[in-house]
Formats: structure tokens, C-alpha cells, sequence
């Protein structure tokens, strides 16, 4: 690596030797292809060993001249080839390191032996921008290697027990006490062109151990064989010491795991061979509540020749509030793509039903698409779990085709919600990044013969008895906020009781603004609790944030939104064209939260 | 000749770009980008005291980047990086967002280019940006 030292400038060399006592070089300036150094001085004392050397030195590329320094309180050559320092301190730029090493070495024609341990304490290390630094970190190193023909055979072994180090992105503490630890053991072979591991262990504390054996070319410093094998893996804390750093800039940065698992993987000529992942118990929870699995047992294995089988099971989670029941779920994989027949998840009295599923990891991405059923799902159960106003029905859907690439979501077919004794239907969703900060969710609705009595109560608006329609075209949602719509609500059509209540009236008509409604409370209407009415409905197309409304019939002054028919006839007009989306919210959240007490009617 | 009209038209062009995006409304609003903009206001607290430190500094292309880890203690300079990968998350889907919410996705590049100087406008004194060479300086 270093290039052939080039020496610069001036090169002072001095030896002073009084009579034996100590010995002293100064140079001025040396320079090589990795650096300079300038003001060199070495002095060592013959009668207390102490070994002092000091530079100031500058790194090729970089322009600032550092001090370094070495100090051996003690340097001992009791034999040929062996070197102690004791007390030794070593400082140079943003490095301070306190250790001790002896180091031996005995040479023959043939071979070479070499044995060195090195222990560290509180030592601080960092790179200029600090993503690779430490501190206070105290541990020993001992290296075996000996030399035979090409090839040197060696033996590591390393303990870290205490201190802080940041390797970007890991962050790795132990604060010292009895046992506590990480090390390493590993023997191996090195030559010309690689380092390979045969036989090693790294523990980590608290954590768990993991055998491998390995390969690295050194021409590029790249892994060519692995062989690893982990050991009874404690997934809670290796979560926050290795698997968080590295999914950081995933949906699982912020979980807590739990249980146990273990990982084998084999790579070969630099491509990963065969892989398996086992789980045991393990609970998966993610701490901004998005979702969750309990009790997973999986057996995830994986082979770049041959297909293999997995098996995943959970006790139960959630995923965005909806509960998921207990889940058997058998899938095929065959190198990049995955494939499984049939998947159930269980949600309720009923669930997902996922058929013919098929997923490929193309560009460092899933793309998938399979066919979906919601079987019969109670929505009293599902709306309480979503927090919604309690619905009695059932929702169920039959979708021919979901697909899922580069983010968006897109659905092929209708699912359909039987609620309010009538039924909703979504057709056309769609959804990108559900799970990002700006989710966006397409569809189009459909609303026929719903109840306007269960209707009226499920959002205590105020009782109206009939039947209604309903279209919300274009249906478009940012973060789960409509942005976009066309909608309309109307009378169904055929022959049923139409009444409405005095309270509902007030309420539509508020809707417009308060004065409509104190125009009602100021006549003689108000001695009636309900109307007959011919036909009802309203319509807002959502644009920028406005809501442009209209009704069943319009009028000079305005727009028709209840019909009225028969003595005492009330007809409930709308005035405003043009509604802020946010004051219609507003309205009606006053509405059906003021009207939220029961009322005997 | 011709290539005289060429490089004219090149240099008109390369005037006339930007401009079309000095056409885009920076200040639209649509729920992705109030959502995207109340999640930076949070995590706007949290990051502060690191441009004022300089263990990060804004970016010539609108994001931020650490740019001196040793002004963090070693334990919080994970929470840094995770900061810094958030906030970028949020400015890349922001620069995005308005492009789209002008009907011009084509523009993100523009949008991005002209909040990077808009950032750096509002940086308070002390604060770390990287100037067009890619070298950092302190306004």
C-alpha cells in the first residue's frame, strides 16, 4: 500500500551517543506517498528503558499538520526478536490510546513465528468526520501467525470488555462490569491473495454467538465464501445493536422484537448460495402502532438452485388497528420469486383469503399479485376496532386481481360492504405508499337502498326514514384526507315511507350556515317533530379544498335538498354553492356531536 | 453557423428551465404536503442545535447530511443519523409533492434546487451549508 519512500528537502540525521547512557535521532523531514513527517525526534534512555519518539506529520491530500507521539514507559529486548512496551501511549491526531505489547519473534531459514498481545485501555479513536470513532474502550488481542513457504497460518484472538464504539451505523456499548463482553476467536490462513477464516466464533454479549468460516480477497477486499451459522440468537437485543441500524431507512426503524432466532447463510463466489431463517416465539411489534405479530414460528428457508418450502405461523397482531387472527401460512420460493396457492388470515369472523399469489424481488423491489376474497367480515366488531361510529353488516369482496409494484397498490374488482340493510361498493381502489408519510388512495363508491333510519342513528344526525343512493366518483385521498371527489346522495328510487324528523331538517339545514336553521325554529314548523318528503339528496364535487353543492332540483335563490310532499310540506333549501370542505367538516362534526345524547322521539 | 444557433438555443434553453419553475406556487398546499411539512416543524427542534453546532449542514441538492459527528457524544450519534435519514426521507417526498401538486412532476429537480437556496437564505448565522463546489461554509 505505502508507495516506495521518496525522501524530500533537508534530512538531518544525528546520533549522539554519551559514552552509553541514551540514545537520540532527529530528522527534520521525510516524506513518502502516504505522508510527511517533520521534526522526528526519538530518544531512549539505556538506563530506564523509556522510549520516547515524537513527530509532527501531516497525511498526503490533507492539509493539516498533526502532532503524534509514542511513549514507552518501559521497552525491553530481553532476547533477539522480543519487544515488550509497558505503559505504552500512543497519540496522533484524533487517536489516544494506552497499551501494553509484547511482541516475539523467532525465525529459521524455513519459517517464521510470530506472537504478539497487544492489551488496550481507554483508548479513543475517531475518523475526521466521527462516523467511526470510540472511546474509553478497553480490550486484549492476541495474534498467533507463523509462516511457512507462501503462506502464513494465524490464530486471533480478540475481547472486548468495555467502552463505546460508533462504526457507522452501529453503536456498540459495554460498560465494563464482570463478564460483559464481545469477542472473537478465529484462525485461518493468509496468503498473496486471501485471508480465510477455517473456524471462527464471534460472541456477542447478551446477544448470542455466531460460527462462520469465510474468505477474503485481498485485492478487493471483498467477501467471496461465507459460511455462517448463528447460535440461540436473542432477537431483543440484537434488534437495537445490528437489525435497527441496518433497516433504518425501512417501515421496521421502530419495532420491538422479542423471542429467539437463528440464521444460516452460505455465499459463494461472492453470491449468496443458500440462506435459512428460523424464528421461535418471536413477538414483532411496531412502536408507532402500524402493526404487529405475535407468536411467530417460522421456518424461512432459501436456495439460489433449488425451490424450497415456508412455513410462517402467528398467534394473532394487527396490522393499521384490524386484529389478525391465529395464521398457518405456507408459501413456495424458487431463488427471486415467491408463490403460495392459498393464504388465510383470519380477521374476526372472517378474514383474507389470498389466492394464486405470486412475488418477485426484481430491482431490489417486490412486485406482487395474487386474488383476493374478504370473507364475511361482522362490522360491528370491525368498526369498533377502527374507531369508527358502530355499523351493524357485514363487509365481504370478491377482487379477481390486487397487484402491488414500485409502491402503489391496485385493486381489479369489487369489494363490497352490506351495511345499512343495503350496500357499498368500492370499485377501482388504489394505493400508493400506504404505509409512507403521504399515503394516496384512489376509488369509487357505490351506495344503494342504504338505510337512512339505522343511517340517521349510526351518526346521530337526527331521525329520517327512507332509502338512499349514492355515487362518490373519483374518490381521491392524500393521507387519508379526500382531496378530490364527486359525490352524490339521493332518495332511492321505488315506493317506501319518506319522513323526516324536525331535528334532521335543523340539521341539514344548518349544514348551509345557522341562519336556515333559526328561520325553521322562528315559524310555526317548529310545533311538528316530523315531515313527509318526496324526495331528498345533495351533491358536492370536492375541488381545492371547496365543495361545490347542489341539490335535487335548483331554484333561483339556491338549490332543492329535501323535497317536502303532503301537510305540513317542508322543503329545506340550500343556499351556499360553494362550501369550504373544512366548515362542512366542521358543520357536521357540531351536528352529529350535539346530537350525540339520546332522544326520545 | 449552424452550430452557432445551436449553442444559442442550448444557452436559451438552459435560461428558459429554470424560469418555468420559477412558475411552480412553492407555497401549495395539499394534505400530503401539510402532513410532510408538520412532520419537519416536529422534527425541526431536534435538529437546531445540530446545524448550530455543526455536526450537520445543509446541502447543496435541499437535503441535510452530518457533517461533523464529533460535535454529538458517540451514544446519540445513531439518533443523528436516523434524524438526518428522516428529514431527507420528508424533504425528497416534499420536493416531490409540490411538483405534483403544480401538474408538473418534471419540475422536482427545479423545486429542489430552489429550496436548497431558499434553505440556506433562512440558515441562521453559524450554520454549515455546502457551497455549489460541494465544499462546506459557515454563513
Amino acid at each position: 500500500m505505502i508507495k516506495p519512500a521518496l525522501l524530500f528537502g533537508l534530512v538531518l540525521f544525528s546520533l549522539h551517543a554519551h559514552a552509553v547512557s541514551s540514545i537520540s535521532i532527529r530528522v527534520g523531514h521525510l516524506q513518502s506517498g502516504a505522508g510527511e513527517l517533520r521534526d522526528l525526534k526519538l530518544d531512549y534512555s539505556l538506563a530506564s528503558n523509556r522510549l520516547a519518539l515524537s513527530s509532527r506529520y501531516r497525511e498526503a491530500g490533507d492539509g493539516d499538520w498533526q502532532q503524534a507521539g509514542l511513549d514507552c514507559a518501559r521497552l525491553l529486548n530481553r532476547a533477539a526478536g522480543s519487544w515488550q512496551c509497558e505503559q505504552g501511549r500512543l497519540q496522533a491526531g484524533q487517536i489516544d490510546v494506552q497499551f501494553a505489547l509484547k511482541f516475539v519473534r523467532k525465525t529459521d531459514r524455513q519459517t517464521q513465528d510470530i506472537r504478539a498481545e497487544l492489551a488496550l485501555t481507554k483508548a479513543a479513536f475517531s475518523d475526521a468526520a466521527g462516523l467511526r470513532a470510540g472511546e474509553n474502550v478497553s480490550g486484549n488481542l492476541s495474534l498467533q501467525a507463523s509462516r511457512t513457504a507462501q503462506s502464513w497460518r494465524w490464530q486471533l484472538e480478540a475481547d472486548w470488555t468495555a467502552g463505546e464504539v460508533f462504526w457507522q451505523p452501529f453503536y456498540i456499548a459495554l460498560g465494563g462490569k464482570r463478564g460483559e463482553g464481545h469477542s472473537l476467536r478465529a484462525r485461518g490462513v493468509m496468503d498473496a491473495q486471501s485471508i480465510s477464516v477455517d473456524d471462527a466464533r464471534l460472541s456477542l454479549f447478551d446477544v448470542g454467538a455466531a460460527d462462520f468460516s469465510a474468505e477474503l480477497r485481498r485485492a478487493d477486499r471483498n467477501l467471496h465464501h461465507l459460511n455462517l451459522r448463528t447460535r440461540k440468537v436473542n432477537l431483543e437485543t440484537l434488534y437495537p445493536l445490528i437489525l435497527k441500524p441496518l433497516l433504518e431507512k425501512t417501515a421496521l426503524n421502530n419495532l420491538e422484537i422479542a423471542g429467539k432466532g437463528d440464521l444460516r447463510l452460505m455465499m459463494r463466489d461472492g453470491e449468496m448460495k443458500s440462506a435459512q431463517l428460523n424464528l421461535q416465539e418471536a413477538d414483532i411489534e411496531d412502536r408507532n402502532g402500524r402493526f404487529a405479530l405475535y407468536k411467530i414460528n417460522a421456518n424461512l428457508p432459501w436456495d439460489y438452485d433449488q425451490p424450497q418450502n415456508l412455513k410462517l405461523a402467528y398467534a394473532g397482531g394487527y396490522l393499521l388497528r384490524v386484529p389478525l387472527g391465529k395464521a398457518d401460512i405456507n408459501a413456495a420460493v424458487n431463488r427471486y420469486a415467491l408463490t403460495a396457492s392459498r393464504i388465510e388470515l383470519p380477521v374476526f369472523d372472517g378474514g383474507l383469503r389470498l389466492k394464486d399469489i405470486s412475488a418477485a424481488w426484481i430491482d431490489k423491489q417486490w412486485h406482487w399479485h395474487l386474488r383476493a376474497d374478504i370473507l364475511p367480515i361482522d362490522m360491528a366488531e370491525l368498526s369498533r376496532a377502527l374507531h369508527w361510529p358502530a355499523m351493524q353488516g357485514k363487509v365481504a369482496a370478491a377482487i379477481p386481481l390486487v397487484t402491488y409494484s414500485r409502491g402503489a397498490l391496485n385493486t381489479d374488482g369489487d369489494m363490497r360492504f352490506e351495511l345499512f340493510d343495503g350496500s357499498i361498493t368500492v370499485k377501482n381502489l388504489a394505493m400508493q405508499t400506504p404505509l409512507g408519510i403521504a399515503p394516496r388512495l384512489s376509488a369509487d363508491l357505490e351506495m344503494r337502498n342504504l338505510d337512512l333510519g339505522t343511517l340517521t342513528r349510526t351518526f346521530s344526525f337526527g331521525a329520517i326514514e327512507g332509502k338512499l343512493d349514492g355515487d362518490v366518483k373519483s374518490l381521491r385521498l392524500t393521507n387519508w384526507k379526500p382531496v378530490h371527489f364527486d359525490a352524490a346522495v339521493y332518495s332511492s328510487p321505488g315506493k317506501y315511507p319518506k319522513k323526516i324528523s324536525q331535528r334532521a331538517v335543523e340539521n341539514i339545514s344548518s349544514l348551509g350556515g345557522a341562519g336556515a336553521a333559526a328561520a325553521i325554529q322562528r315559524s310555526f314548523l317548529r310545533f311538528f317533530d316530523q315531515f313527509n318528503y318526496d324526495k331528498l339528496g345533495l351533491n358536492c364535487k370536492l375541488r381545492n379544498d371547496t365543495c361545490e353543492m347542489s341539490g335535487v332540483e335548483s331554484t333561483s335563490e339556491g338549490y332543492v335538498i329535501v323535497k317536502g310532499r303532503g301537510i305540513p310540506s317542508i322543503t329545506v333549501l340550500g343556499y351556499n354553492r360553494n362550501v369550504s370542505w373544512g366548515d362542512l367538516l366542521a358543520r357536521l362534526k357540531r351536528v352529529t356531536a350535539g346530537n350525540s345524547k339520546p332522544i326520545i322521539e | 453557423m449552424n452550430k452557432y444557433i445551436l449553442s444559442v438555443f442550448l444557452l436559451l434553453s438552459s435560461f428558459l428551465l429554470p424560469l418555468s419553475a420559477s412558475a411552480a406556487d412553492l407555497e401549495i398546499n395539499t394534505p400530503a404536503i401539510a402532513a410532510i411539512k408538520s412532520s419537519m416543524q416536529s422534527r425541526h427542534a431536534q435538529l437546531e442545535p445540530h446545524y448550530a453546532s455543526g455536526a450537520v449542514g445543509l446541502t447543496r441538492d435541499g437535503l441535510v447530511a452530518v457533517r461533523d459527528a464529533n460535535a454529538v457524544p458517540l451514544k446519540d450519534r445513531q439518533a443523528l443519523n436516523a434524524l438526518v435519514a428522516a428529514e431527507n426521507k420528508d424533504r425528497n417526498a416534499l420536493y416531490k409533492e409540490i411538483a405534483v401538486a403544480n401538474q408538473n412532476p418534471q419540475w422536482e429537480s427545479d423545486i429542489r434546487n430552489t429550496f436548497a437556496q431558499k434553505w440556506v437564505e433562512k440558515a441562521r448565522a453559524g450554520w454549515w451549508y455546502q457551497g455549489a463546489s460541494g465544499g462546506w461554509a459557515q454563513k
